[in-house]
């Protein structure tokens, strides 16, 4: 079949071979048109490109084949894609009705790194000491505060795993001394809000142009079964005194937590979140097994000029702890159904020069770690806990962005034994 | 079924896709600032002109280094500059490119490049836009002309000096040559 087409092309070849011939001559002169137009536009382009010597087109190629000068910290980026982190904060507090209580305590220090996996994978990890020294004898601290893989899928959504911070409050995902005012974290978001709080699990983020940004996820939660009604830190911060921290944390009821902020308008953050999840863990015969919580806060900050505003309200609720509590009589602290806690805090640059500024600031603080309790019967209702009114007034002043030395006073409303006068410094990088 | 609220977990790999850290490209950032350019030269200034502001603005600890920068061109000469550069946020390097008219006032601010795992808010077009206009005489000041976004503060100071040291060198160095 082949071989046949093959003889039929060449006898057409052969039957217009003579006509080729006889055109010869028409070609030969056409051939030399074509050349002297070659030569013209060769001309042309030569002109062209020494009047266009100096340009080259844009282009990646035209990008990347221009090195910038590379910086040493530049090599460092480029070399290994490992950040070493950290802060720290050193804490002096004096009770003003009891020196003899007047406490300096390295609060924490915290080691933490960022290795860049490639350009849309990363691994970062934080490591914490509290109060120095770590041992059987010490009352000191160590802990894994994060340990997480963030993945970008898209320039505006990325997804997270492992042991991360929850996006609750103003506070938690940005904790390092120089970035809050106050010696101490506020009150709200460490008694109501947890505060370092992690959990382990999974989470989507992402951002819009219009200004959002937000994240939800699927993580580990509080174990009721913690609870200590003998002991007064469930009075302190309810959620504090159940977290798991993933240490061998119960997982059998995953909680869900979706949070997002509004930064749309420079300089104003709108933003609130909610975090749900059972705190029975699936114990067998256990009186609370139900038991929910949810925990919600909304929250606004304002920065312009020298000022630098912000507000927040939390609200905590557990379900289901009528029959829990029954088993706690007698106990100086049973489950609170509800917790609230709100502030209000106002700050003003006074002083700036270079990276160094100073800024005075004042906050005042509601909370109630116990406002509410299930209905029992009468006469075994437990004694809700009065509000705490905190007012605190003091100054940050920073060496430069990142170092940070600070003083107030903290008055309290109800317990004024409490009140106290404090001193702190910190760093991060 | 017990395990139930595991199988949303199923859908993140299927989400999964290559994508660059690169929020945009050097090229489309050039396109965006002057859509009217035909050419976009990389340029190369005088190393003295360079010398004399890199020794303006160095404070003695880290070198400066000198932005990238093309000229963009029209057929009737040069339009403006596009001046790649970079700076630390917190502890990343943040690419950003600023684009001047001829004059030296800003055309456009754009981040190409963020790797820090908190603050990439400073791609918001509405922080951006704060830096439009903004010349050497006029520069942008962090926490009164450039509002802060809570949550990236050292990466929104950062690069707001950064804008400050490009308009300085767009003063020092490429307003002499914009004869073209």
């Amino acid at each position: 079949m082949t071989r046949t087409r093959i003889a039929a092309a060449l006898a057409a070849i052969l039957a217009f071979a003579p006509l080729a011939q006889a055109d010869d001559a028409g070609l030969r002169s056409e051939v030399a048109e074509l050349r002297a137009q070659l030569q013209a536009l060769q001309r042309e382009i030569a002109t062209l490109r020494q009047e266009r010597a100096p340009v080259t087109p844009a282009s990646a190629a035209s990008a990347a084949a221009v090195p910038a000068p590379a910086t040493a910290e530049d090599r460092a980026n480029r070399d290994s894609g490992t950040q070493l982190t950290g802060y720290a904060e050193l804490n002096y507090n004096r009770p003003t009705a009891k020196a003899a209580a007047a406490q300096a305590d390295l609060r924490r220090a915290v080691l933490g790194f960022t290795h860049r996996v490639d350009d849309t994978t990363r691994i970062v990890g934080e490591f914490e000491w509290e109060h120095a020294i770590v041992s059987a004898d010490d009352k000191g601290e160590a802990a894994v505060e994060q340990l997480l893989i963030e993945h970008e899928i898209h320039p505006s959504l990325g997804l997270r795993a492992g042991l991360m911070l929850m996006p609750l409050g103003l506070l938690n995902e940005r904790h390092e001394p120089p970035t809050y005012y106050g010696v101490e974290r506020n009150f709200v978001e460490t008694a109501i809000i947890p505060s370092t709080w992690r959990e382990g699990g999974v989470a989507l983020y992402g951002t819009t142009a219009a200004g959002f940004s937000w994240s939800a996820g699927l993580t580990t939660g509080f174990d009721l079964g913690k609870w200590d009604a003998t002991s007064d830190e469930g009075r302190e911060s309810p959620l504090g005194s159940i977290h798991q921290e993933m240490q061998l944390a119960k997982a059998r009821d995953p909680s869900l937590f979706v949070a997002g902020n509004w930064q749309g308008i420079p300089g104003l953050t709108l933003g609130g979140g909610v975090f749900t999840g059972k705190l029975a863990q699936g114990m067998e015969k256990y009186p609370a097994a139900d038991a929910r919580l949810v925990l919600a806060e909304a929250h606004a900050r304002w920065q312009s000029g020298p000022f630098d505003v912000q507000a927040l309200y939390a609200h905590g609720h557990i379900s289901d702890t009528e029959a829990l509590n029954l088993t706690l009589l007698g106990n100086p602290t049973p489950v609170p159904e509800s917790f609230w806690g709100g502030y209000v805090q106002g700050a003003w640059k006074v002083w700036e020069r270079d990276d160094s500024s100073l800024a005075p600031f004042l906050r005042y603080e509601a909370f109630n770690t116990a406002a509410a309790y299930a209905p029992a019967p009468i006469g075994l209702a437990p004694d809700t806990a009065p509000a705490e009114h905190v007012w605190t007034i003091g100054a940050n002043y920073w060496l430069n962005p990142n170092i940070v030395f600070k003083a107030d006073y903290q008055h309290f409303d109800v317990d004024d034994t409490k009140n106290r006068f404090d001193l702190g410094m910190g760093y991060m990088f | 079924m017990r395990a139930r609220w595991l199988l949303p977990l199923g859908t993140v790999p299927a989400l999964h896709a290559a994508y660059a850290a690169q929020y945009l490209s050097i090229e489309d950032a050039q396109r965006a600032a002057f859509p009217e350019a035909v050419s976009f030269a990389t340029l190369a200034p005088p190393t003295s002109a360079v010398q004399a502001w890199a020794a303006g603005e160095s404070s003695g600890a880290a070198p400066v280094r000198a932005p990238k920068v093309w000229e963009a061109r029209s057929a009737d000469g040069v339009l403006g500059w596009l001046l790649v550069d970079r700076v630390i946020g917190k502890t990343e390097l943040i690419t950003y490119a600023v684009a001047l008219d001829r004059a030296g006032r800003i055309l456009a601010l754009d981040v190409l490049e963020y790797r820090e795992t908190h603050g990439s808010e400073i791609r918001l077009p509405a922080w951006r836009r704060q830096f439009i206009g903004r010349d050497a005489a006029h520069p942008p000041v962090f926490g009164s002309d450039v509002r802060n976004i809570s949550g990236a503060t050292l990466s929104c100071r950062h690069v707001t000096e950064g804008v400050q040291r490009l308009l300085r060198f767009q003063q020092a160095v490429l307003a002499g040559a914009a004869h073209g």
